[in-house]
């Protein structure tokens, strides 16, 4: 089952949502599962230990230990990928939508493995692979054991979703 | 949308390029129709243009030596090998062996043949550029319109 269990790592913005069609058409080469990850890095969101968000009141638990604002911002990224996810839905592939901190390499790297991911489908821009900013993809491209679907957009398309 | 209707499969005829034909058949489920095999070689005792196609152009071929002719005539099996492989499976094949830069001539050949996307094993030839930059396949999808979809290791 080559593409059962695809991990869709989310950033919020378009490049990452031109991957959406693709795992969509997956389905037809046997994609049933699709888990939704969005990587809090460290250096955006503070320091938290690596737990699985996978639900508002877990996120808004956080509110003791975050500030407000901070948390209300993971909840708008958490609501609209529940949105987004709702057409996997539509289309029969199960959907996790989850928050992880740490690392993004680290992170979808380990992810992959504890939950037997058979792809990770990332989407990415043109210039995110330039000399200038090689690390962070990169990282993840030699990171994952997983085969690895990179559709890109070119920077002048990117934006926020 | 044809996203996976035109796949370009580039093999080094390594293990873990037997792993990405496998997604290559796979494809077919999601509407794939066409494959554009490419083979790049760079290790021939002679130096050729870069980006010759040694199915292609006869003539460069015969001007090679004994040797190379002998490897030469051994991958064009390997890719006819390949193509019987795809086409059991019912789809199109077009064969290309290329001579060059690796990850330059699989992408021209993408841009050539306006594939929807590339196919490959990791392969991560040449140590200094992998120091610096990465793998074969990091400079394909730095240099590729299309999407890439790397194989890592085999499906377990």
């Amino acid at each position: 089952m080559l593409f059962e269990k695809v991990l869709y790592p989310f950033d919020m913005r378009k490049a990452s949502l031109n991957v959406k069609p693709y795992i969509l058409k997956l389905k037809e080469a046997g994609c049933k599962e699709v888990h939704m990850v969005y990587v809090m890095i460290p250096s955006e969101w503070g320091l938290l230990s690596r737990e699985e968000f996978d639900s508002q009141e877990k996120l808004e638990a956080l509110k003791g230990t975050m500030e407000e604002g901070f948390v209300d911002g993971l909840l708008r990224i958490f609501n609209k990928m529940k949105e987004i996810s709702k057409e996997f839905e539509e289309n029969g592939i199960k959907t996790r939508v989850v928050i992880i901190p740490g690392e993004l390499d680290e992170v979808l790297s380990w992810y992959a493995d504890k939950y037997g991911m058979k792809l990770v489908a990332i989407g990415i821009t043109s210039e995110s692979l330039s000399f200038f900013r090689i690390g962070k993809i990169v990282d993840v491209i030699k990171a994952v054991k997983e085969p690895i679907l990179i559709v890109k957009t070119p920077e002048e398309e990117d934006g926020e979703v | 949308m044809p996203l996976f209707r035109k796949a370009l499969y580039s093999t080094d005829f390594s293990p873990l390029a037997e792993v990405a034909l496998d997604y290559v058949k796979k494809l077919k489920e999601a509407g794939e129709e066409e494959i554009v095999v490419v083979h790049v070689v760079d290790d021939l005792s002679v130096e050729l243009p870069d980006g010759t196609d040694l199915i292609k152009e006869k003539d460069v071929f015969k001007i090679l030596p004994e040797v190379d002719q002998e490897y030469v005539v051994n991958l064009i099996e390997k890719l006819n090998s390949i193509k019987e492989i795809l086409e059991d499976v019912g789809l199109k094949v077009k064969l290309y062996l290329k001579y060059g830069n690796i990850p330059k001539q699989i992408v021209s050949v993408a841009d050539e043949e306006n594939v929807n996307i590339i196919v490959m094993g990791a392969h991560g030839k040449g140590l200094l550029s992998e120091i610096l930059l990465g793998s074969v396949s990091t400079d394909v999808i730095r240099h590729a319109k299309c999407p890439v979809l790397i194989v890592k290791k085999r499906e377990e």
